[in-house]
């Protein structure tokens, strides 16, 4: 074989193993619909892509399990958390002919994925991960989002300190970019509306002790602490904070500070504390009534943020394929990008065609001792803010 | 002056997370990746205890005791019969250890976070210098000082310290001598991992019970035991106290810079004193 026809052969060769992904997806029906679900399912955010797990089951088991008349078949994979094996792993189940991505949880991941999702032309569907950058003007034609993002949940955090008539605020931010951004969207706003902000932290992501900061907050004259982190973080600040009594003194409140499963994690500390809450399972709309039942009847127990939006999500995007009546992902997504979600878990959801975000009500609520069978520390859904104070216009 | 009271509560905290680390390396030579899972099963087994008897208490006295014993299993069982080999070994078994103790606490008590309550005697602040200081904070510094001072006695005033010491220094010799060096290894180590877990125990009100908390910690208790000068416990205790000190002058002065300021402190030590700030040549405990 000479060095030309060994050229040309490779190149042949390289070119139908692409096929498969880098076709526009106007291919022959194929025997099933394959989602590469691409989640954490160890460390600490296992928890989070368990309940995702199980949202997008119960979504497929409420259809039937089939979409275009094809069985639903969806290849799990755990990402760790990180964005390398997030890529790898999505690679190798888009290789093996999944028409769409799930993911991930962490933004990190979900940017990652998104960078695979315009290379292949492959949709990507986020419900959990809120970095702003996920979903932007004239960003990723295939990435799409129906949860909440940063930004959204920061004004919500402005709205709530106008609601609650707080004058000072102290802010502890966790020191990573995307939270970095969101104190500043924060500091901005809130000057706005006249709010001053009299002290900001930045505390190192995974940081242990908060004591010292805890101690400035209490000596100032701050009737409100913002709490711009989340996770871990979120429980060692209000555990910390409670063993000082902060929550006695000031309004705590924070994007993503608490839901459920974080307030079980703080313990009584955790009452009082206000948050951007992502889903509920207390919303009342017969969509949600509906969902709610049968999450468990199936699991037994409540829904928490992550089924919900995933459940939600994925709905959505399974409705909006079955519609099209197509096998091609162009149209999907063109169709995706224009729809409308009426009956969404959380009420009315719009896809905005500019960024692919979701416009929808921001919820916001706060911890309260619940009575049984709700767990012993539930959200208490306090304010429903209006999309047109949350987004900005396209 | 709040600032001294909070580091002198982060120092003791270091302290109690890294002496394990320290102790097992210094006297059997064994750098125990696994400490860290050690103190995560430490929280857990704790969570248990308090869940089951409603006291803290009994946590603190039983928990450590539960992974002592996995401990001295886990050393008679795997680590004994490699001493005589490389060090690569020990280092990829205690990481072994992690794998299985990581997914023995997932089968057990699953993915979502625990919670183990600020004991009630503890439980309200209480105001000293100008601030409202954690009773739980003193209560650590308190603790602390106790298991490093017994520590202290235990290695370097008592004969039982005495025959670890020269098990450690001369295994060989002290086989002579009628010493049970194997049974001395194995009593190290337990004791090495029931002081893992006491630090999971005392930490357990101030964090986040979860499978990833031993990951997080492993860093610092590093950091402790390089500056102190790795195996020595008084080194570890003086640099528990650099090292919170200086987070809490951090915190309060520069939060965005007390990481830089730790590994700083680190690179410095490793520059200038290798063998720790507070070694001295040819002890080890």
């Amino acid at each position: 074989m000479d060095r030309r026809t060994f050229l040309m052969s490779s190149a042949g060769v390289a070119l139908m193993a692409l096929n498969p992904v880098t076709s526009s997806g106007a291919a022959d029906e194929p025997g099933e619909f394959h989602i590469a679900g691409i989640l954490a399912f160890s460390g600490a955010y296992g928890i989070i892509g368990k309940d995702m797990r199980q949202g997008v089951e119960l979504a497929i088991a409420d259809r039937g399990g089939k979409v275009l008349g094809k069985p639903i078949r969806v290849s799990w994979e755990d990402d760790e958390t990180k964005p390398q094996p997030a890529v790898q792993k999505a690679t190798r189940l888009l290789a093996g002919g999944a028409q769409m991505m799930f993911g991930a949880v962490g933004s990190a991941s979900t940017l990652a994925l998104q960078g695979l999702a315009d290379q292949r032309k492959i949709p990507l569907l986020a419900t959990i991960s809120a970095d702003d950058k996920i979903t932007r003007p004239n960003g990723s034609r295939y990435t799409f989002r129906t949860s909440n993002t940063l930004g959204m949940e920061i004004r919500m955090c402005v709205e709530f300190a106008k609601v609650k008539g707080l004058k000072k605020i102290y802010g502890v931010t966790a020191d990573y970019q995307a939270t970095r951004d969101g104190w500043d969207l924060f500091v901005a706003e809130a000057k706005k509306a006249g709010i001053e902000i009299v002290g900001n932290d930045y505390a190192p992501l995974g940081n242990r002790d908060y004591s010292v900061i805890v101690d400035k907050m209490a000596k100032s004259d701050a009737d409100g602490i913002a709490v711009m982190v989340t996770g871990n973080d979120a429980v060692t600040f209000l555990k910390q904070s409670g063993q000082v009594g902060l929550n006695k003194t000031k309004v705590q409140f924070g994007p993503v500070l608490q839901d459920e499963t974080l307030a079980a994690a703080v313990g009584p500390a955790a009452v009082g504390v206000y948050s951007g809450v992502r889903y509920h399972f207390s919303v009342d709309n017969p969509a949600n009534k509906k969902f709610v039942e049968a999450y468990r009847a199936k699991y037994n127990e409540w829904p928490s943020s992550f089924a919900g939006e995933a459940y939600d999500g994925i709905s959505w995007w399974l409705d909006v394929v079955e519609a099209t009546g197509s096998w091609d992902r162009e149209v999907w997504v063109d169709a995706f990008a224009k729809s409308t979600r009426g009956n969404s878990l959380e009420g009315m959801k719009v896809m905005r065609a500019c960024d692919h975000q979701a416009a929808q009500v921001g919820l916001w609520g706060v911890v309260v001792e619940g009575q049984s069978p709700l767990p012993p520390l539930t959200m208490k859904i306090t304010d429903v803010f209006d999309a047109s104070k949350l987004f900005d216009a396209c | 002056m709040s600032t001294i009271v909070i580091g002198l509560s982060l120092s003791f905290l270091l302290f109690l997370l890294a002496a394990g680390l320290t102790l097992i390396f210094g006297m059997l030579g064994v750098i125990n990746f696994a400490h860290g899972a050690l103190y995560m099963l430490g929280a857990y087994v704790c969570y248990q205890i308090v869940h089951w008897t409603g006291s803290f208490w009994i946590g603190l006295a039983f928990a450590p005791i539960v992974v002592a014993a996995l401990g001295a299993a886990m050393e008679v069982t795997t680590l004994r019969p490699v001493y005589s080999r490389d060090h690569i070994y020990q280092l990829l078994l205690t990481f072994g250890f992690i794998l299985v103790i990581e997914e023995s606490v997932r089968l057990i008590w699953g993915l979502d976070y625990k919670q183990v309550p600020t004991p009630a005697l503890f439980s309200q602040p209480i105001a000293m210098l100008g601030s409202q200081i954690p009773s739980y904070r003193l209560f650590i510094i308190g603790f602390g000082a106790l298991v490093s001072a017994l520590l202290f006695l235990l290695l370097d005033r008592s004969r039982l310290g005495m025959v670890i010491r020269a098990a450690s220094s001369d295994s060989e010799m002290a086989q002579t001598l009628g010493i049970n060096v194997s049974r001395v290894r194995t009593a190290v180590f337990a004791l090495g991992s029931g002081l893992a877990a006491l630090g999971g125990v005392v930490a357990a009100p101030l964090v986040p019970i979860e499978l990833g908390m031993g990951f997080s910690v492993i860093i610092d208790c590093f950091v402790v035991v390089i500056i102190g000068g790795l195996g020595n416990i008084k080194g570890a205790i003086l640099a528990a106290l650099l090292l919170g000190m200086a987070r809490a002058a951090g915190f309060t002065y520069a939060p965005e810079w007390v990481e830089l300021i730790t590994f700083v402190l680190l690179i410095v030590t490793l520059m200038t004193r290798p063998s720790g700030l507070f070694s001295r040549k040819g002890r080890s405990a």
